[in-house]
């Protein structure tokens, strides 16, 4: 074989070798814009990781290693909104994620949509709308409103025990909602659910498959509503409790620390019910079950 | 036996014992042998040259550099007709995995049945009712082939467990119609059931292929 046919014989494998590098390769870019000191950031990234943190600068920041399929990172700011977002090339697939580090204001209002991606947000002040579809979401909050919608995946949330109202929804992943405080809306179709409230005014708690464990001290005037299908819950009430509660099973055991016992609702039928006040009975507690048995202790 | 010759076998016996050839293979074994020119005797003539079977004309390449030319254009010709190989078979197969996921696609049906809604046997849901889940089963199917498979796969087992609740307790509702505990809970799983069909509608998240200004799924 002469020297040309060999250089003939190298190409395929030349080009395969540059094909395979491009691949490897994660494109690190890094944007700042200026932004409101209380304005609102959206990010938007279909794979990868997004991780926001919280400082004092009025500008966003945003370090990214943008994964294949990645046609560009679009940072855009104007009134008050700064929009990242990680734009694919159309009709191609990216095999790797790519990964964000986004820095903003501490008090902005922060939006974040993602699929098959993690959230960590963490100094983040001002209110929090959290969407991802396959993926956990790990955030702090400070009393501002925060929602987080997930399909798949768990769902922590670290309170500093200030009033707020947080709303977690969730089809499929575990939850757990350590300080917060105020108003809380949680519901699970499947996914077991672990809540320290400090001071709980009015909470809505839903299940299909999950368990749930619930520490909180109810105000004065609180009301807390919890329904499960197949799952037992647990409440664990900080005393002084002063509450009407209203229990029912359908098929299920109601375990109550404070004294009373349940009764069968009916002679024919399964069914446990449990009904009392304690102390001057100005907080509302309502629990219901399918399949599923009630603790109630303080 | 001694009975009646057979007369195949008589026939058989008046065959030659050998038969001679009709020339002298010899000559062109041993010319073959020792590379050497041979005339073949009682043949209609020609030649062989070297290597090449007899009664077989061929050429003779008429320099070395001929030759050298000649194999190099061979080896291109075989690498050109590998790689095209290659192409047509890495095609076919990337054709048909493109054909598969359309397939895929387009055969993708509710795996989740739509279980009629009632109230444990007593009392049809009404038609306005039916039809907004219905259509919104129908969005939801449709949605659902776009979302990767594990969480497409945990949609649809979540929503069988509510469908399947829905049923058991519409079935013990049926046997104990004025239980309200069971009425409040199945009308609970139903708006469960609602809120989840429309739940992957709801998130306006991105897809890999739209643009940042259409973010719905």
């Amino acid at each position: 074989m002469n020297t040309s046919t060999r250089r003939t014989a190298r190409l395929p494998i030349v080009m395969a070798l540059l094909g395979l590098a491009t691949i490897a390769q994660a494109d690190p870019v890094e944007r700042t814009v200026p932004a409101d000191a209380r304005g609102e950031v959206e990010i938007v990234n279909v794979a990868g990781d997004v991780q926001v943190r919280g400082w004092d600068r009025a500008e966003v920041q945003v370090h990214a290693d943008l994964g294949d399929g990645v046609e560009k990172l679009d940072v855009q700011s104007s009134r008050g909104r700064t929009s990242i977002n990680v734009i694919a090339r159309n009709g191609r697939n990216s095999s790797s994620g790519s990964d964000l580090i986004v820095e903003v204001p501490r008090d902005s209002t922060l939006i974040v949509k993602t699929v098959s991606a993690d959230q960590t947000i963490a100094a983040v002040r001002g209110a929090q709308r959290l969407q991802a579809v396959s993926g956990s979401i790990n955030t702090q909050v400070w009393g501002q409103e925060v929602a987080i919608k997930t399909i798949s995946g768990e769902v922590t949330v670290a309170g500093q025990k200030v009033a707020g109202r947080t709303a977690v929804n969730t089809v499929s992943g575990d939850v757990n909602l350590s300080d917060i405080a105020g108003e809380l809306t949680l519901e699970t179709v499947t996914g077991d659910m672990g809540v320290r409230m400090p001071t709980l005014s009015r909470a809505r708690i839903q299940t299909t498959n999950g368990e749930l464990r619930l520490r909180a001290a109810l105000t004065a005037d609180a009301t807390l509503d919890a329904e499960a299908i197949n799952g037992d819950l647990s409440f664990l009430l900080q005393a002084p409790v002063n509450a009407e509660f209203d229990v029912e099973t359908f098929n299920g055991e109601i375990d109550n620390c404070f004294g009373p016992k349940p009764v069968r609702t009916r002679e024919f039928a399964p069914g446990n019910a449990l009904r009392f006040k304690e102390g001057n009975g100005g907080a509302r507690v309502r629990v219901k079950t399918l399949n599923g048995g009630v603790e109630i202790c303080r | 036996m001694n009975g009646p010759r057979d007369p195949l076998d008589a026939a058989l016996e008046a065959l030659p014992r050998d038969a001679q050839p009709t020339r002298d293979l010899w000559t062109g074994i041993h010319a073959e042998i020792s590379g050497q020119p041979s005339v073949h005797a009682g043949s209609s003539g020609g030649t062989s040259p070297p290597g090449l079977p007899f009664g077989r004309v061929g050429h003779r390449w008429s320099s070395p550099a001929t030759a050298t030319w000649m194999r190099l254009a061979a080896g291109f010709v075989l690498i050109v007709a590998s790689s095209l190989t290659t192409y047509v078979i890495t095609r076919q197969a990337a054709q048909e995995n493109v054909l598969q996921a359309q397939r895929a696609v387009e055969i993708h049906q509710p795996v989740v049945p739509v279980m009629p809604a009632n109230f444990g046997g007593q009392q049809e849901l009404n038609a306005e009712y039916l039809s907004a889940r219905a259509s919104l089963d129908a969005e939801f199917q449709r949605q659902l082939a776009m979302l990767p498979p594990v969480t497409r796969a945990k949609l649809e087992r979540n929503l069988a467990d509510l469908r399947r609740a829905a049923s058991e307790i519409s079935a013990t509702l049926a046997e104990h119609p004025s239980h309200p505990l069971l009425q409040e809970l199945l009308l609970s799983t139903y708006q469960s059931e609602l809120a989840l069909l429309g739940s992957v509608t709801n998130m306006n998240v991105p897809t890999k292929t739209t643009s940042p200004h259409e973010t719905r799924l």
